[in-house]
């Protein structure tokens, strides 16, 4: 698979630069604990409180924290002549959003791999005993918020006003995936059993699966000058 | 062979160049390379060409190497190491091959534009402003680098705002003024227009 | 071509007459409610308002996926016009249910999974809106707008089945209940009028929507 191993290139390349300057990861989780800090301000020092919308919270904190991400896709092309230099090469134009969104993968979960047990310790909720499940929910909710945040990000990439255009576009999109991601948390939190959050899951599998299908399907469209 | 063209700056140059290169889809006609169009196969097109930007597509924390390793992985190619060594030698480079490109100078950052172009077997090359930011060895390189090029039959399309060899030694020379290209017959030597480091003064020709 | 056309004055006396029509037996000839008493009334512009908004994005949708297909500036026109009217009528479906809502619920916001979906709705075509107005090239325009009109409504059903389970716990459409044929055919008369009116904006935003196309490319020409 010629694309597979052209989208490859491109996630060596972003995670390579990525590892030798931590550029996004840094501000990433720095901005994450921000978000989650202020959350706390705004609703007192009420554990049990917290510890009831910490899914609510920690998924809102992944999604800004995401964006930050997004709108940085495409960031280290900037130096090399933007995406054009990427469209430069023969082959699939799928192997450059493939690429871009394996990479947003791996980040951003790098940075929940952070961001949710430091939420469980601010929360002060035990999350050891669901932290497969946690696992689950996180890759799934993480997956769908980056199919369409990497397929937007490239749409908005060359516009005027990206900044307010990308979450503009994104977040309507995306409230089938966050009702899945937090509703699933908070009733793995809750200690439920798997089968009430399995509604969820297949909310979010739903929605991984039709967007893979057409930002994949569309995705050449967008790039085309 | 080599056509190089001239013009003012906003003449239309880079955007011919990009047109070839398939980065810009003509609103109007179409362009044939070898026969494939770049309307209806801009993917074959891309195959056989390279292009030469001014910034190039190159990427300020990857060394030389992983620089040139990665345009090869793009284009579909197995990166060799003897192969990328030989080009980083060509070019010059050979003692900073594992140096970030970020602590490169403009005049080494070009050579390594020209290694994308060396890495990848290509039928049309086109180089926008190749001498721009080169000493006068590297623009000796790049008079080489055409050379062989033509040698080995492949067509170069250069733009230029500066005199040398190639400019003066090119089978075609075109005028681009406002979007409109006039080839000038090929006894007129073009090197009278151009003067060594100078932007060119151009004739007019209404 | 920039004249008004016949087709356009009669759509827009149609329009004009049925929506008298509609109003004055919604309002005055049409017993009220039993249970709801005049409140009910809303909805014979709550109805055919929502009706029309549904109606105007799914042809944003149809029009973008035939320009994504076909590249022609008309359909991009069309989906456009769609579009900006789509989400006048989206705003005022929400805006005369929370009229409704406020004495009969009590409440002017509630979570119900069809006000929820018509508020994303709204976000979904507001984006799309924005999006047109950020970019300049007509051609790029036309294509990054077909592709959220196409992807934005392809979400719709999922984002409606999201927020249904979110809230299972919400009592079930309250629509199947039996309607008088008073109730249903003042109703109807509405949905015509309203419909008609959609027809209306339509020929005329498209013939704007067009003229101002040539204008932008005249001003492009002669820059």
């Amino acid at each position: 698979m010629a694309v597979l191993r052209r989208a490859w290139a491109i996630v060596w390349k972003d995670l390579l630069i990525e590892a030798r300057t931590k550029q996004s990861f840094n501000a990433m989780v720095f901005f994450a604990a921000l978000v989650l800090f202020i959350f706390s301000f705004a609703l007192g020092p009420d554990t049990e409180l917290l510890r009831r919308v910490a899914g609510g919270l920690l998924w809102v904190g992944i999604a800004f924290t995401g964006i930050l991400s997004l709108s940085r896709t495409y960031q280290n092309e900037e130096t090399s002549g933007g995406l054009e230099g990427l469209r430069s090469y023969p082959g699939d134009a799928r192997a450059i959003y493939l690429g871009k969104l394996l990479g947003n993968i791996v980040l951003l979960l790098l940075v929940e791999a952070v961001l949710i047990p430091a939420a469980g310790i601010l929360f002060q909720a035990n999350l050891w005993p669901h932290a497969a499940e946690l696992a689950v929910v996180a890759i799934m909710g993480t997956i769908g918020f980056s199919l369409v945040g990497t397929f937007y990000a490239a749409l908005t990439v060359n516009l005027r006003a990206r900044e307010v255009m990308l979450p503009l576009l994104l977040f309507p999109a995306l409230v089938p995936v966050l009702l899945g991601a937090v509703n699933a948390t908070t009733l793995v939190l809750e200690g439920a059993p798997m089968s009430e959050a399995e509604v969820w899951l297949r909310v979010m599998a739903a929605f991984d699966i039709i967007f893979f299908v057409i930002c994949v399907w569309i995705f050449p469209i967008a790039l085309e000058e | 062979m080599t056509l190089c063209l001239v013009g003012p700056n906003g003449a239309g140059k880079t955007t011919l160049l990009k047109l070839v290169a398939t980065l810009l889809r003509p609103s109007h006609g179409d362009a044939r390379v070898s026969g494939r169009s770049v309307r209806d196969d801009p993917d074959g097109v891309r195959a056989l060409t390279g292009l030469l930007t001014v910034r190039g597509f190159l990427y300020d924390d990857l060394s030389a190497a992983e620089n040139l390793q990665f345009t090869m992985r793009m284009a579909g190619l197995r990166p060799r190491r003897e192969l990328i060594a030989g080009v980083l030698e060509r070019v010059g480079l050979s003692e900073v091959a594992d140096h970030r490109m970020r602590t490169f100078s403009t005049g080494m950052r070009k050579r390594l534009a020209f290694g994308q172009l060396l890495v990848r077997p290509i039928r049309v090359a086109l180089l926008d402003e190749p001498y721009a930011g080169l000493d006068a060895q590297g623009m000796r390189l790049v008079d080489e680098v055409i050379a062989e090029y033509k040698a080995a039959g492949t067509t170069v399309v250069l733009a230029s705002h500066q005199d040398g060899e190639a400019v003066r030694e090119a089978e075609v020379t075109g005028i681009l003024r406002k979007g409109h290209l006039e080839i000038l017959p090929e006894s007129e030597p073009l090197g009278r227009h151009l003067s060594v480091g100078q932007p060119a003064a151009f004739p007019e020709t209404d | 071509m920039a004249s008004r056309t016949g087709v356009e004055r009669f759509l827009g006396g149609a329009a004009g007459l049925t929506m008298l029509a509609g109003s004055i037996v919604g309002l005055f000839v049409v017993p009220a409610d039993a249970a709801q008493g005049n409140v009910q009334r809303l909805m014979y512009v709550h109805v055919p308002a929502a009706w029309l908004a549904f109606l105007a994005f799914f042809v944003v949708f149809v029009m973008s996926a035939l320009y994504l297909v076909q590249r022609d500036a008309r359909w991009d026109r069309v989906a456009a016009s769609s579009a900006e009217i789509g989400v006048v009528f989206t705003a005022l479906t929400l805006l005369l249910g929370m009229m409704w809502g406020k004495p009969t619920w009590g409440v002017w916001w509630t979570w119900d999974p069809r006000l929820t979906t018509t508020a994303i709705l709204l976000a979904i075509y507001v984006g799309y809106l924005a999006l047109r107005s950020f970019a300049d090239d007509a051609d790029k325009r036309a294509r990054w707008s077909s592709i959220v009109g196409v992807i934005g409504f392809a979400n719709v059903p999922i984002v409606y089945m999201s927020v249904t389970w979110w809230r299972t716990l919400h009592q079930p459409p309250s629509s199947p209940r039996s309607v008088s044929p008073d109730i249903l055919w003042t109703l109807m008369l509405n949905l015509a009028a309203f419909t008609l009116v959609y027809a209306y904006l339509m020929v005329r935003r498209v013939r704007l929507e067009r003229l101002e196309g040539e204008l932008e490319k005249r001003m492009a020409y002669n820059a």
